[in-house]
């Protein structure tokens, strides 16, 4: 168990900066995602910390020790791939006890541990057989038990969930987050699938272009998100998104006008640009205005496409306006909503439907620096991270 | 009646009889009906080609040997070989070891081919894994001055090197050799290293080249450096391959005669290869073909051991050269 500290990282490529300064500071025995879309740098910022990749410059400490230009061997390290990376030619037992051979362990002390790992991913009675006579699920146990078999200070695990199908990914991450109760190591985890980031880390950081978004716990993430692409990238499906201009109390979209507390919004001076968004959840019906927080005023607008998922109904909404210009308004990309509602309710394609959205989750972000300026556009609801604020039907 | 004439007519009454051609084979000519035969049932045709063409086969690369058996079985100084022998009579299998020190003629060339082999493995797989798995400048211009001297013909290298294995020449211009390298084993080693070494390091580069990253990685975070890696995953995992390279290199050495006769001394106790054995039974005035074919059966022995032991991952290094992770 150890702390990881990264100072500045970057690391340049020819042509690119894959990571560009990184700073993550993670405490022991935490468990931290690093997500982003493809080619955000997450996996390079891993394989810096697992030295499989040099960092252009920074610093990178493992506990007190500074690892920047040691081998992976020596970094007291245990990682599992996307691609799970079992020797074809060894047998399972020989696969986890491939690092303890290499440091001399006694025969005995690594037929104990060997036994104890495969104990803990329930691989017993399996040490004889070839990776190639295993699924998928069980040669990722054998990759996760060849790591925790050293007993490393830190785990780096590179999507390892995902070249295995959506029922057994499940499963897996239950058992990942069961074995970091159980030996409480530090923990990096690459994914792209922002479920397993949400539900199995207790930090979660966001990158993209190799830059670091923002850090803190997936339900900051998700209600106080930093920035723009961080409130577009976490929440499945995405924020909604619209253009605005901060009027005297009220902002101004073409088609929404939603009125706002100018003392919880103090940085913002009329006629500002701003982008707004709104989760799919925080959108209601005209009738159901009592669940939201702070209903803003009602919106004409009509159906378009419903997604019924089963627990939920997605429902694609257009504006009616009179005063909307067609023309002009990029009002497919811009101005169409989605939302989601209770599987209960009784809609249909092409209904005139009125909505309201919950001002205490509006969140505004700069036009320019896509910064968020607030989250809430009320005062008193001046939102904390609390568990009841994702719970929206 | 011509055959041509003949062959018409056929032609036309299969033409006039539609396609039941096994009713009227009396009409038609033999080989007719074996071409109706051979096109209604191909694999019968194929049965003949694989007989016919195996045959030829085994005969042009059996017969030789078959013919240096009868040799070795003939008395000595008898010219007339008959195609079968008369009496089977072993003793020169025998007499090969009892007239020259033969053993150490093979010992002699079973420890170059061994030594160039071992040596030539390891530095190649070096070479492989760099060419194989690393990126850096220049990696096209070497690995193609690699096929360029690999074109090159050792034998215009021969009198540079004889000279400077006798301390005769300065190397580089800099400095004579420490020891006289001629008439030791060091003089057919390194030569014969370097000729095989382009080869086989193009074999390793494929193979290597193929094994998943992955793999690589988590050898190198279980506790491996590059090099261990190389040598606990990636040759094991390329091991058609290493084989492949590993048994060309041993045949081209154990078989090589220019450089290994003429850098050693004639007898066996001066690392002569075994080409000298088999020419140690001529004699100013005699020569023993009986005994030279015996020398000649036996010397073919270990190398076809070898190839039989290890087809499987010659052909499969040959033909394949993918891996599956």
């Amino acid at each position: 168990m150890a702390r990881v500290k990264l100072t500045d990282v970057t690391k340049q490529y020819d042509d690119v900066t894959a990571v560009d300064n990184m700073n993550l500071d993670l405490k022991d025995g935490e468990f931290i995602c690093l997500v982003g879309p493809s080619g955000c740098g997450k996996s390079t910022t891993l394989e810096t910390v697992a030295g499989l990749t040099k960092p252009t410059s920074g610093e990178i400490l493992i506990g007190d020790r500074e690892v920047t230009n040691l081998p992976p061997k020596d970094r007291g390290i245990a990682m599992v791939f996307q691609n799970i990376a079992l020797f074809p030619h060894m047998d399972v037992y020989d696969n986890i006890s491939f690092g303890l051979r290499l440091r001399d362990f006694p025969k005995e002390e690594m037929d104990e541990r060997v036994d104890e790992a495969a104990r803990v991913v329930r691989l017993q009675g399996m040490l004889d057989r070839m990776p190639s006579e295993m699924s998928g699920g069980q040669r990722q146990r054998v990759a996760i038990a060849r790591a925790i078999v050293r007993d490393p200070d830190v785990f780096l695990m590179d999507e390892p969930l995902a070249n295995l199908d959506a029922k057994l990914r499940v499963n897996m991450r239950t058992e990942l987050q069961r074995l970091h109760k159980q030996l409480d190591t530090t923990i990096i985890y690459v994914t792209h699938n922002q479920a397993e980031a949400m539900t199995m880390s207790d930090r979660i950081a966001v990158l993209n272009k190799g830059e670091l978004q923002q850090i803190a716990a997936p339900l900051t993430c998700y209600n106080q998100p930093a920035n723009r692409f961080v409130a577009g990238f976490i929440g499945s499906p995405s924020m909604n998104f619209f253009d605005a201009t901060a009027g005297d109390g009220s902002l101004d979209a073409n088609g929404y006008s939603i009125s706002f507390d100018t003392a919880a919004v103090d940085r913002l001076g009329a006629d500002d640009p701003v982008e707004v968004g709104i989760r799919p959840e925080d959108i209601y019906l005209e009738h159901n205005s009592v669940e939201a927080e702070d209903p803003s005023r009602t919106f004409s607008v009509e159906t378009d496409v419903l997604e019924p998922m089963g627990d939920e109904i997605f429902v694609y909404l257009k504006p009616i306006l009179e005063s909307f210009d067609e023309e002009t308004a990029d009002f497919e990309e811009r101005q169409g909503l989605l939302m989601s509602v209770d599987p209960a309710t009784d809609i249909g394609e092409g209904e005139h439907v009125e909505v309201v959205f919950d001002r205490a989750r509006i969140h505004l972000f700069d036009d320019q620096t896509g910064d968020a300026i607030s989250h809430g556009v009320v005062s008193d609801a001046d939102v904390e991270a609390g568990d009841d604020g994702v719970q929206v039907d | 009646m011509s055959i041509d004439a003949r062959d018409h007519e056929d032609a036309e009454v299969f033409d006039g009889s539609g396609d039941d051609a096994d009713d009227d084979g009396d009409n038609k000519s033999r080989v007719a009906r074996w071409a109706d035969d051979w096109i209604k049932h191909p694999e019968k045709a194929y049965a003949v080609m694989l007989v016919f063409l195996g045959g030829v086969l085994l005969t042009t690369s059996l017969f030789p040997l078959y013919w240096l058996f009868n040799v070795a079985m003939a008395a000595p100084g008898q010219t007339d070989i008959p195609l079968f022998p008369a009496t089977v009579d072993l003793t020169a299998f025998v007499q090969v070891f009892q007239q020259v020190p033969f053993a150490r003629f093979m010992f002699n060339s079973l420890f170059y081919a061994f030594t160039v082999t071992v040596f030539v493995l390891l530095v190649g797989s070096l070479a492989g894994y760099a060419f194989g798995r690393l990126e850096f400048r220049g990696k096209t211009p070497l690995l193609f001055s690699l096929l360029v001297l690999s074109f090159f013909p050792p034998a215009t290298l021969f009198i540079p090197l004889f000279r400077a294995f006798n301390q005769q020449v300065p190397m580089l211009g800099l400095f004579t050799l420490p020891v006289e390298l001629y008439g030791t084993p060091g003089a057919v080693v390194t030569p014969l290293s370097a000729f095989t070494m382009p080869l086989a390091i193009f074999i390793l580069t494929t193979f290597y080249g193929q094994i998943p990253d992955g793999l690589e990685e988590a050898a190198r975070v279980e506790g491996t450096t590059r090099i261990g890696a190389l040598f606990r995953v990636i040759m094991p995992l390329s091991a058609p391959g290493v084989a492949t390279a590993g048994i060309l290199t041993f045949i081209t050495v154990y078989t090589e005669f220019f450089f290994s006769y003429l850098m050693t001394g004639n007898s066996a106790a001066e690392w002569a290869p075994v080409v000298d054995g088999v020419l140690a039974f001529q004699t100013q005035y005699t020569v023993r073909y009986d005994l030279q074919a015996a020398a000649s059966l036996i010397a073919i022995v270990p190398v076809a051991i070898l190839v039989v032991v290890a087809q499987d991952k010659i052909i499969s290094g040959l033909t394949q050269g993918a891996l599956k992770e």
